[in-house]
């Protein structure tokens, strides 16, 4: 792993989301119902959740918890109130030292 | 396990600045606190942008300006106007200790301590579930299979506040209230963050930066100076007009990413590494945000649960705001103690309190700011309008403009009539 | 029966970085949290006295902000915790972690009551050496086993359950004993908003330092540790081909990652010599 300089070239999120921590909870703290988001016609998690836990393939929309910044932006936005959305339990998720 | 207290005279759902202000008062003046939080009770929960303002807080802590973890003393507030590589600059200089740059997570931890040490019990890495009701009235929380009860309970969970909505005290999180932000933590380096920015040691910068730089979304961009680190980041408004319209250009790690890239911003931060990339909601329309009372049976709303958070596109208050609504309900509490026990009637004085404090005021005032901020032509209209009169004043190679015309020109190419531009200003002074 | 369990506080290794100039890891503002590997070791004993009563001890060898990672057990249910630390066990290896816990181990025997049974986890996120278990098991000489998913009592004798890639073997054993759980054994309970209570009203903490232990200075920490580290090496960074294939079944999937593979030099050579080992198996 290296890490990211922040000036000249674009850095990949994915790169970038390197530098957070999180403690990973064992059970996923939002549930996305997949099936809604096969109907929804903007599927704005994907630009909108700053984590990119949202990923489009195809018609569908591919969720994964384990890097979300529990900002709560995708269950405001989502059309199709496909997110079921907690906080992780025990001190779990993301770990924030200099925000 | 029968020695374990199951009854708090209060309980304070969320280590945040107003749940911790909130704990430490009314440990402090005898009450029995328990303070729950969901993280592991270091401020690691906590995000925000980054300037703090500080005279609300000594009002609970006279102790802030000598113990609290304070990066930097805001000697100086920049606002910028950006249309794609032009930009206009205004700085204004100060000497006078009003607001200070550090990281949430640093001084949330400074304040959870003051609120242990007063002898309130921190229940960290405690999620709570459910604010429980009974007779119409609040009685106590539920996390898991326990539960515990209180007189009165203390909601400060935040912007988020699904303990809320699960109550139906308010509904859904509405898009049109709220907006992303997006940061990003940047390590430059002490001795850089002063040369940089015209620093000298303890004095840091606030900068706002309005125009496209959110690629015509409302909102903008920030600059804040920490100790040896940067905090940059976006606001973007949502709205039901974005999220209908669905036509975003990219992620909106490209918008943040095209911020870092700027080549006005970009050397601010050479050779920084990122510390720190995060995501937080905040509170973009306070009063339509607001539950409908500040207190209910046994129940307080406290920090940006309550929607008290100023949001005036040049600055933001929100964490002073939320220490003082804790402080308000610590008060509210003791008030109903000293005028015959901690029941609803004698409660409800915090809605008052509220309504009559200086941030309510504030929030009112301030109101037309909210309309305009939300607006998505004039967030880039004036930035465009205001670049393009200094473009006229200083791109010349041989001839220079007048001033006056090298506005009535731009004006006439952004298809801003005068008189328009006039009742807008005015509008625009007005409102914020 | 009264349960130890062993607990590490380590660094939450996903985040911790490389310095590219120097090599060495960044844990600058890096929070610790604890070993998750040990996490189905907490739950198993936790299970075990939910179903024979007695008593769960949580201890662990670290500095002081360890205290935060036997409070989170507290918060699990563990009843009580005990903090071996002192600076004389600094840089200490497995070796002299071992000495020093399985001599923590004698005390709680003689001090507060008879133990058991003693659990580990499979191994550590920040060194993987599974070390532990089999060498404090050698000091106490007590039996040991490892990749343990469960333990019960079945007619007053305690058999284990561990899981080896193609078998679960149940084994009696004699207690007192030392096991080590499979680190995907059991999914642990979450921290409960009454145990915390409990955690901070009643502190069941104790810190022993080595004015405690009485050992001897020459067993432990880095004069008691014989293991050198001669040099560390970066795994290179290996590229993706960033290659993306949607597939229109599952069937489909599998042949296009054949396919794929086949293709490259080094996973072809790879995949046919795995191929001819099955053909030999049958």
């Amino acid at each position: 792993m290296s890490q990211s300089k922040g000036e000249e070239k674009p850095i990949k999120l994915e790169d970038i989301l390197q530098s957070d921590v999180w403690d990973v909870d064992e059970d996923p703290h939002i549930i996305v119902d997949s099936e809604k988001c096969l109907e929804c016609p903007t599927k704005p998690c994907i630009y909108l959740c700053p984590a990119g836990c949202y990923v489009k393939a195809g018609d569908r929309v591919i969720f994964s918890y384990e890097g979300c910044v529990e900002c709560g932006t995708c269950r405001v936005i989502c059309p199709m109130d496909a997110v079921k959305w907690n906080y992780p339990k025990s001190g779990k998720g993301i770990l924030y030292r200099f925000a | 396990m029968s020695s374990i207290p199951t009854r708090f005279d209060v309980v304070v759902v969320g280590a945040g600045p107003a749940g911790s202000a909130a704990a430490y008062l009314l440990a402090k003046k005898g009450f029995s606190v328990l303070l729950v939080e969901r993280g592991k009770g270091l401020g690691d929960k906590n995000m925000f942008g980054g300037k703090v303002y500080a005279q609300p807080i000594r009002e609970v802590w006279p102790e802030l300006d000598k113990e609290a973890p304070i990066h930097r003393w805001v000697t100086k507030e920049r606002i910028s106007m950006v249309d794609g590589e032009k930009v206009l600059t205004v700085e204004y200089r100060t000497e006078k200790k009003v607001s200070f740059v550090t990281y949430l997570t640093q001084l949330t931890q400074w304040m959870i301590k003051k609120a242990e040490g007063a002898g309130a019990l921190l229940a960290s890495e405690v999620t709570v579930e459910e604010i429980l009701m009974r007779d119409n009235r609040v009685v106590g929380i539920r996390s898991g299979p326990d539960v515990i009860e209180a007189d009165a309970v203390i909601d400060a969970e935040g912007v988020n506040r699904l303990l809320l909505e699960r109550l139906g005290l308010v509904k859904k999180l509405d898009p049109d209230t709220v907006g992303l932000g997006v940061k990003e933590v940047l390590k430059v380096g002490e001795g850089n963050i002063e040369s940089r920015f015209g620093l000298d040691k303890k004095e840091g910068l606030a900068w706002a930066i309005v125009g496209d730089i959110t690629k015509g979304i409302p909102g903008g961009g920030f600059i804040y100076t920490n100790k040896d680190t940067v905090s940059m980041g976006l606001v973007l408004h949502l709205s039901k007009k974005l999220l209908d319209e669905g036509s975003f250009e990219g992620h909106v790690s490209s918008l943040i990413e095209g911020f870092r890239l700027h080549p006005y911003f970009k050397p601010y931060w050479k050779d920084a590494i990122i510390s720190e990339y995060g995501g937080h909601l905040t509170i973009t329309d306070a009063i339509k945000f607001a539950p409908s009372r500040f207190a209910y049976p046994g129940l307080l709303i406290a920090g940006d649960a309550a929607g008290l958070l100023l949001s005036l596109g040049y600055t933001f208050r929100g964490v002073d705001y939320a220490v003082y609504s804790g402080k308000l309900a610590a008060d509210a509490v003791e008030y109903a103690r000293n005028n015959g026990g901690v029941n609803y009637e004698n409660l409800q004085v915090y809605d008052d309190y509220i309504r009559k404090s200086f941030m309510y005021e504030e929030i009112m005032r301030h109101r037309g700011a909210i309309t305009l901020m939300n607006s998505f032509e004039l967030m880039s209209k004036y930035p465009k309008l205001l670049t393009k009169v200094m473009e006229k004043m200083f791109e010349a190679e041989y001839k220079h403009e007048v001033i006056y015309n090298s506005l009535l020109q731009a004006l006439k190419e952004e298809g801003i009539s005068p008189f328009n531009l006039i009742s807008q200003a005015f509008m625009m002074v007005k409102g914020i | 029966m009264r349960i130890v369990v062993g607990m590490k506080w380590v660094p939450g290794t996903t985040s911790v970085r490389i310095d590219p100039k120097t090599g060495t890891l960044i844990r600058e503002g890096v929070p610790s949290i604890v070993n998750p590997h040990d996490m189905p070791a907490v739950e198993l004993s936790l299970r075990l006295k939910d179903k024979y009563k007695g008593e769960v001890i949580a201890i662990s060898m670290a500095p002081p902000p360890a205290l935060k990672g036997l409070e989170y057990l507290i918060g699990m249910g563990v009843d009580r915790g005990i903090l071996v630390s002192d600076r004389a066990f600094a840089g200490a290896d497995t070796l002299a972690t071992s000495y020093v816990i399985a001599k923590t181990i004698e005390k709680i025997n003689r001090e507060i009551g008879k133990v058991d049974l003693v659990i580990f986890g499979q191994e550590t996120i920040d060194s993987s050496t599974a070390h532990i278990g089999a060498q404090t098991a050698s000091w106490l000489n007590w039996p040991y086993i490892y990749y343990v998913h469960d333990a019960k009592f079945v007619d007053s004798k305690f058999v284990v359950e561990r899981v080896l890639e193609d078998a679960v073997e149940e084994w009696e054993v004699e207690l007192p004993a030392i096991i080590a759980t499979h680190m995907k054994a059991l999914k642990p309970r979450p921290v409960r908003l009454i145990n915390k209570i409990r955690y901070k009203v009643e502190k069941p903490i104790m810190t022993w330092t080595n004015a405690e232990l009485k050992l001897d200075p020459r067993c432990i920490g880095l004069k008691g540790s014989p293991t050198i580290v001669s040099k560390t090496v970066n795994v290179p960074e290996v590229p993706r081909k960033k290659i993306v294939y949607t597939p229109k079944s599952g069937e489909d999937a599998a042949k296009w990652i054949i396919e794929t593979l086949m293709k490259d030099d080094k996973a072809s050579k790879v995949l046919m010599k795995y191929l001819s080992m099955e053909g030999e198996a049958q």
